[in-house]
């Protein structure tokens, strides 16, 4: 009797620790995303009188400009999307399938962009593009071109590290017993390579969509009055109309489209992470060869993609920023950051705002790291009970949703219910804790995608070994599960801050004017009139970036050792 | 009594279809004792091993050691070690430290924590290795490694799961009387699972043959080469053939790979009277013949009673009969054994 007890209560700490791991990110992404974006979307169906009013979805569905809007995001992704992946392919075969000098400064280069601030992004581009700029002939300013390029910048690199992640794995040797049975190189690739690719370019293409139906700061930034998709069309019905009836039905509509987007990606990401038969890395990538025309194409669009998409643009924001008012070159624009702008376009200098961008960043880190790493935990599990694990690939698809609502939802949600959070009486929207909490809420599904699939490609005998040493279920997690999955922290505290960083949508609605952090800060620049302003945000843009990428840098460099395998950052 | 002790042991998947890996399976080994259990893959055994450990629920029976029921006792308490096929080694910890892992667990001093890695390391012969990099061994050093890891805690029963199959052919036999050797120095009880009937007959004491998750029979090698319980042991064993005994009791005379003889042409009638059983003699045709481990041997077409079947048999003069001759076999009672019905 008592030895039974005695047996029974480290199972029953053990239980009580996975209950723990599990409710607590789902209480904070209940609070902080499914509550919000639920009361938000529910004011959209409710009348002045208390009852439900469904006259808004009837008149927004008939309205023919919510289908020219739904048009234009579809498009707009799927353009995004198919030139990501064309670009990609050829760059993702070149720096995972050939090895040469300078491979990872050139790997560097490509995932740059990804964690480059929106707003950033939108001002390079229309620097590039505007009359006066270095492509203002082709008249790409505010147009659909423009938005797609600039969004094909940003997602090229999740289909160069989806895809190379796989592609450096996988083993050569089929598709050399492919060659030896009579196929071309072409075809080999063709009938073996390609469908061994499938499910990554599937999952990336997915992904990449997702994101450009819902990019909001580009489109913003880019696109001008006259361009609209859903999602900034929610941003417009919000704060100019207060037009919430059409803002709900809006959202349920990109909800639909982002669901489908997620269902494709989480169809292919189960495919590929059925056994391939995989190498461990870099095994199979092989010299670059100049005389293979294989390898010579993907160098030549290589170049294309990274010196013309990625690099001119950054290039021109840099030297456009260097142009002082009389149109010479000097740090004026740099100097006029400690300032609040023309004509006081600001309530903080930019170099307050980069403070405020910082310590916002740290906060919501921490947070992000700790409920994605919870959850990429959890989900690493394969429990044996059959409901359990059908529980955890749904909390799996569930964590992905932010990365696919709109910010703005989320944002304007926090507004009408953080008053009283859960019916206590704090008013989180004067504490300041709100912008981190949003900002984590966008950097959860990131963090659990890198560490992810490092806890994924744990041997679980690994775990057994311990467990048979002797070792309780919480020594086993330290001893390894952490050592491991710290390898993979590095760049998901990467990524968690560089996203706190960049993030717009919601920051935009949360942050006060004295508390504002750098992108809000560079969109009041440049939507204000003024040469002096507009200078401003381009040095902000240029302060950003730089910020950001050296966060990314340390983060990969904390990474530690690559030899583990799962290279992270893939979707 | 002391030991490992297995009642009625099932283990069942609730995959689709829903398959029993193990189905009902009785099991002894004593204090000290060295067990394996042999049988093809997928016949239930990696399983059983995997149950006594307690990786793996019981769906049905008990699992007890020296009298402790151990239903209900989780993985880390039970004071087993396993060894697997892989190795399984901790890559962020070095050698020693690996090998001192359950030692850390246990919270055992630091001063004889080191002893004891010092110790096994050289049991294993890898004295020195201690501050390397588990990426560094070789194939063998690293199950070494292993192996000197499951044994530094002192387990109750060490456990085994086909820890050389990974290995090559001549490393493996190496390994195998190492391993012997190491077990019984420290005395340990281990049950040994492998595909490998010279792994199995090298390394334990007693083999127990394992078939579709039933365990078929437990013995001393000698003693299940001499008498299988059955022709399912028999034929898994390497028995060739089964001719009916014809006596009242039923049974077969079970023909072992080396039990079949070519009889010379200048002794094409048996010489052996009054041995009634080697004086069946057989037509046979040669359709293969083969020089194999200093001998001839050829591959004969032959009825013994149940139709023709293509058996070996052994040739004793110089010169194997070309294919296509027609020669007489008979048996070789020594390299027989006779299995019941």
């Amino acid at each position: 009797m008592d030895q039974d007890r005695r047996r029974l209560r480290p199972s029953a700490c053990t239980a009580a620790g996975w209950a723990v791991a599990v409710a607590l990110p789902l209480l904070f992404l209940g609070v902080f995303f499914a509550w919000p974006v639920v009361a938000l979307v529910g004011r959209g169906f409710v009348s002045d009188a208390g009852g439900v009013d469904l006259t808004g979805l009837r008149d927004v569905l008939g309205s023919p400009r919510t289908w020219r809007l739904v048009g234009t995001t579809l498009g707009q992704a799927a353009a995004g999307a198919a030139g990501s992946v064309v670009l990609g392919l050829p760059v993702a075969y070149l720096l995972y399938r050939t090895r040469f000098r300078g491979r990872a400064l050139a790997r560097g280069a490509v995932t740059l962009p990804f964690v480059l601030p929106t707003v950033v992004v939108g001002v390079a581009f229309k620097a590039l593009f505007q009359q006066g700029g270095l492509l203002g002939w082709a008249h790409l300013d505010e147009t659909f071109a423009a938005v797609v390029l600039a969004l094909v910048f940003f997602n090229v690199s999740v289909v160069v590290r989806t895809v190379g992640g796989l592609w450096e794995r996988l083993d050569p040797r089929a598709e050399q017993a492919a060659r030896a049975l009579g196929a071309s190189p072409a075809r080999a690739f063709g009938t073996v390579t390609l469908p061994a690719l499938t499910p990554a370019i599937a999952s990336a293409g997915a992904v990449v969509f997702l994101f450009c139906a819902t990019a909001f700061g580009v489109v913003l930034v880019l696109g001008g009055a006259a361009y609209g998709t859903v999602e900034t069309e929610i941003y417009r019905r919000t704060t100019q109309f207060l037009d919430l009836r059409t803002a709900a039905v809006l959202s349920i509509l990109q909800l639909v489209v982002v669901g489908g987007a997620l269902l494709v990606a989480g169809r292919a990401r189960a495919r590929r992470e059925r056994a391939l038969h995989l190498e461990t890395e870099d095994v199979a990538a092989h010299r670059w060869n100049p005389r293979s025309a294989a390898d010579v194409a993907a160098a030549l669009a290589s170049l294309v993609v990274v010196g013309g998409l990625i690099l001119t643009p950054l290039a021109v924001l840099v030297l456009r920023s260097l142009r002082t008012a009389d149109g010479g070159w000097g740090l004026d624009n740099y100097v006029a950051l400690g300032t609040t702008g023309g004509r006081n376009a600001l309530v903080v200098t930019v170099w307050q705002a980069l403070g405020t961008s910082l310590r916002t960043a740290l906060i919501a880190t921490v947070i992000a790291v700790v409920v994605g790493g919870l959850v990429a935990l959890v989900v690493s599990r394969r429990p044996r009970a059959r409901a359990a694990r059908r529980a955890v690939g749904a909390l799996d698809a569930v964590v992905m949703l932010p990365l696919g609502v709109s910010a703005v939802t989320v944002g304007f949600g926090f507004l009408i219910t953080m008053d009283r959070p859960l019916g206590l009486s704090i008013d989180l929207r004067t504490s300041g804790l709100l912008v981190p909490i949003a900002q984590a809420v966008v950097a959860v599904p990131l963090v659990v995608r890198t560490v992810l699939p490092v806890l994924r490609a744990i041997d679980p005998r690994l775990r057994e070994a311990a467990a048979v040493l002797g070792a309780p279920a919480g020594r086993v997690l330290r001893d390894v599960d952490l050592p491991i999955g710290l390898r993979s922290l590095g760049l998901a505290i990467g990524f968690a801050f560089a996203v706190s960083l960049g993030e717009f949508g919601a920051t935009a609605f949360l942050a006060r004017p004295d508390s504002a952090t750098l992108p809000v800060v560079i969109f009041r620049l440049i939507s204000r009139p003024g040469a002096q302003n507009y200078g401003m945000a381009l040095a902000a843009s240029v302060v950003l970036a730089v910020v950001t990428a050296a966060v990314m840098m340390v983060a990969e460099r904390l990474r530690g050792d690559r030899a583990s395998g799962a290279a992270g950052g893939e979707f | 009594m002391g030991g490992l002790s297995v009642r009625d042991a099932v283990v069942r998947y609730d995959g689709e279809g829903g398959t029993t890996a193990v189905a009902g399976v009785d099991l002894d080994v004593a204090d000290g004792e060295i067990l394996a259990l042999l049988g093809p893959s997928g016949c239930g055994k990696s399983s059983l091993l995997r149950a006594v450990a307690g990786l793996e629920p019981l769906t049905a029976g008990t699992i007890a050691f020296d009298g402790e029921d151990l239903a209900g006792v989780p993985v880390h308490r039970r004071g087993f070690g396993l060894l697997f096929q892989d190795g399984q080694l901790f890559a962020h910890r070095d050698v020693a430290r690996n090998v001192a892992y359950g030692l850390e667990v246990a919270r055992v001093p630091r001063a004889e924590r080191a002893a004891r890695v010092h110790e096994l390391l050289d049991a294993v012969g890898l004295a020195g290795y201690g501050a390397r990099s588990v990426s560094t061994l070789s194939g063998g050093e690293r199950q070494r490694v292993a192996l000197a890891r499951a044994l530094a805690p002192r387990p109750r029963l060490l456990l085994l799961d086909e820890p050389f199959s990974a290995l090559d052919r001549a490393l493996r036999e190496r390994l195998a009387v190492d391993v012997r050797d190491v077990l019984r120095a420290t005395g340990t009880t281990a049950v040994f699972v492998t595909h490998d009937h010279d792994e199995a007959f090298t390394v334990a004491d007693r083999t127990g043959v394992m078939q579709a998750g039933r365990l078929l029979q437990v013995a001393p090698p000698e003693e299940l080469w001499r008498a299988p319980a059955s022709r399912e042991v028999a034929q898994f064993l390497g028995y060739q053939a089964f001719v009916p005994l014809g006596t009242r009791a039923g049974g077969w005379l079970a023909v072992g790979p080396t039990g079949l003889r070519v009889l010379s042409d200048a002794r094409s009638t048996p010489q052996q009277p009054g041995s009634d059983d080697s004086g069946r003699v057989w037509e046979a045709r040669v359709v293969e013949s083969a020089f194999r481990r200093g001998r001839a041997q050829v591959i004969v077409v032959v009825d013994l009673g149940s139709g023709d079947q293509r058996l070996v048999a052994q040739v004793e003069d110089a010169a194997a009969p070309a294919p296509g001759a027609a020669v007489k076999v008979t048996l070789d009672e020594s390299s027989c054994a006779v299995v019941g019905g």
